[in-house]
């Protein structure tokens, strides 16, 4: 990819998963990276993991007054911002009427409030500096319904409008963008899931297989670097084909 | 080190516009290409001026709406490459005309050149590609396949025929390890953008002004377009397909 040498870069929710997977391909190019993650314990891990990172912030997305700090300490550390990656996200499986109060607005304010107030933030400091690209985390559960995650679901959506929405106000100095994957494979589900799960799962992709964090990580890095400069509120969907057809193709 | 070294690649259209840059661009990371047009004059030229920068093209001079034509350039392009990995169907015309006005014989070329050439081409390159172990194919629809335009019927059904075409090829190859997505192009400073306001009969000027009003505020390059082409070519995006790629300067971002 060209242009991201030298670029300033924050990833939210980066200390592990995609968000740690898109860390190291934005410092593999070269990028100068801060990660921002509101787990301790993955910070400390991570920054055992990746040594060149710039810096590791502890905030949580969903705390206003946290990530207004955070960008104060990231305006003395960086200087500027030239790519912003908002990954940060939650997910619980619940069957709808299972769904709390707590746990909606739980869910809302990280995946959906959080892209808000961080994206504010950095576009601010974009508008006044030299531009950039703002990329967002959204999700093929926010283009098509999903059985147990109704939540989660409509923040997703309610992200990839946001997206849209930004890419009008913010043209031409900032791009927005959203990716949209489906089924990653990252350490936290390797886990969760059975070998057999994942072969279940994997026979209704018409690639015949899951997503890795290093697949989502490139689709980042393309649509920060100067080869997608046409490219403005669009939501990117990398999914090995899975909602190219309905259920027909999953047959 | 190029992000196509080794790769080779078919180009349909490659004379001009969106597929002579792409040929440029994938030339560049290495890939080496057979460029198909009708217009062999330029084609060659396109294919000599890649040769003489230190890349390899040969070009074919083909009809790729005629069966016979597309199985023998393809044929001969994979003999002249020695195998394929990369299908990039950027044949496309326009006649800017409602359906009252068009020409029984517009629409039959317009539907031939934009949707026939696609499935004549991946017809004869699917098998390879899957004898192969997969391949990367990527059409080109339009921003007008997704949403409707004045004056543009033809073009819109076959664009909208793309977008769809693309999907069902994705999922029928993907078990073959063959990916296929579609890149919607916004308008695009080629030359047929620029034959578009002779049709209309209007300022060339004119009509790229009123083309660059979209949030980035100006038309795409053909070089962006090929970027676009050249992230969905290459490993980078080895997990997507079935995708369709806007790349229009946020003009259907909204209102």
């Amino acid at each position: 990819m060209h242009g991201l040498k030298d670029k300033c870069v924050l990833i939210t929710g980066g200390a592990g998963g995609i968000g740690e997977a898109t860390a190291r391909r934005f410092l593999e190019e070269g990028s100068r990276v801060t990660v921002l993650d509101r787990d301790e314990a993955a910070c400390r891990r991570l920054e055992g993991r990746l040594p060149g990172l710039t810096a590791v912030v502890r905030a949580d997305v969903s705390d206003p007054p946290a990530v207004a700090r955070a960008f104060e300490s990231l305006d003395r550390e960086l200087g500027r911002l030239d790519v912003l990656v908002n990954n940060a996200g939650i997910s619980v499986r619940s069957p709808f009427l299972s769904i709390t109060p707590e746990q909606w607005r739980s869910v809302q304010a990280t995946n959906l409030e959080g892209v808000f107030l961080v994206a504010q933030q950095a576009a601010r400091r974009m508008l006044a500096g030299r531009g950039g690209v703002i990329l967002n985390m959204g999700s093929t559960n926010g283009l098509l319904g999903y059985h147990y995650y109704a939540d989660y679901n409509a923040s997703k959506a309610g992200v990839i409008e946001l997206t849209r929405s930004l890419a009008l106000e913010l043209a031409p100095t900032i791009r927005v963008n959203a990716v949209c994957p489906g089924f990653i494979l990252t350490p936290m589900q390797e886990a969760e899931y059975t070998a057999e799960m994942q072969r279940a799962f994997s026979d209704k992709i018409p690639l015949r297989r899951l997503g890795r964090p290093e697949d989502v990580a490139a689709l980042f890095a393309f649509l920060a670097s100067d080869e997608s400069a046409f490219i403005t509120g669009q939501c990117f969907v990398i999914d090995g084909g899975e909602i190219a057809g309905g259920l027909a193709s999953q047959a | 080190m190029g992000d196509l070294d080794r790769k080779r690649a078919l180009i349909t259209g490659g004379a001009s516009g969106i597929g002579a840059a792409a040929a440029r661009l994938f030339a560049a990371e290495g890939a080496a290409l057979a460029l198909l047009d009708l217009d062999a004059e330029r084609g060659r030229s396109v294919a000599e001026d890649i040769c003489r920068g230190g890349g390899r093209a040969d070009f074919i001079a083909c009809d790729v709406t005629r069966a016979a034509d597309a199985a023998a350039a393809v044929a001969r392009a994979v003999e002249d490459l020695g195998g394929l990995d990369i299908v990039l169907h950027s044949a496309g015309i326009i006649v800017r005309r409602s359906v009252v006005d068009l020409e029984e014989a517009d629409w039959d070329r317009v539907l031939d050149v934009n949707v026939k050439s696609v499935y004549l081409i991946s017809k004869f390159t699917i098998p390879l590609l899957r004898a192969q172990g997969g391949g990367s194919i990527i059409t080109i629809a339009s921003g007008w396949g997704l949403v409707g335009g004045p004056q543009a019927a033809a073009y819109c059904a076959s664009k909208g025929a793309v977008v769809l075409l693309t999907k069902a090829m994705a999922i029928d190859c993907g078990p073959d390890r063959i990916r296929v997505n579609c890149l919607c192009p916004g308008d695009t400073d080629t030359p047929m953008l620029r034959g578009e306001a002779r049709q209309l009969g209007v300022p060339e000027e004119s009509f790229l002004a009123a083309s660059s009003r979209r949030p980035l505020g100006r038309v795409g390059t053909p070089q962006e377009i090929a970027q676009a082409a050249l992230f969905l070519a290459g490993d980078a995006s080895s997990f997507v397909t079935g995708a369709t790629l806007l790349v229009d300067g946020g003009g259907l971002a909204g209102g």
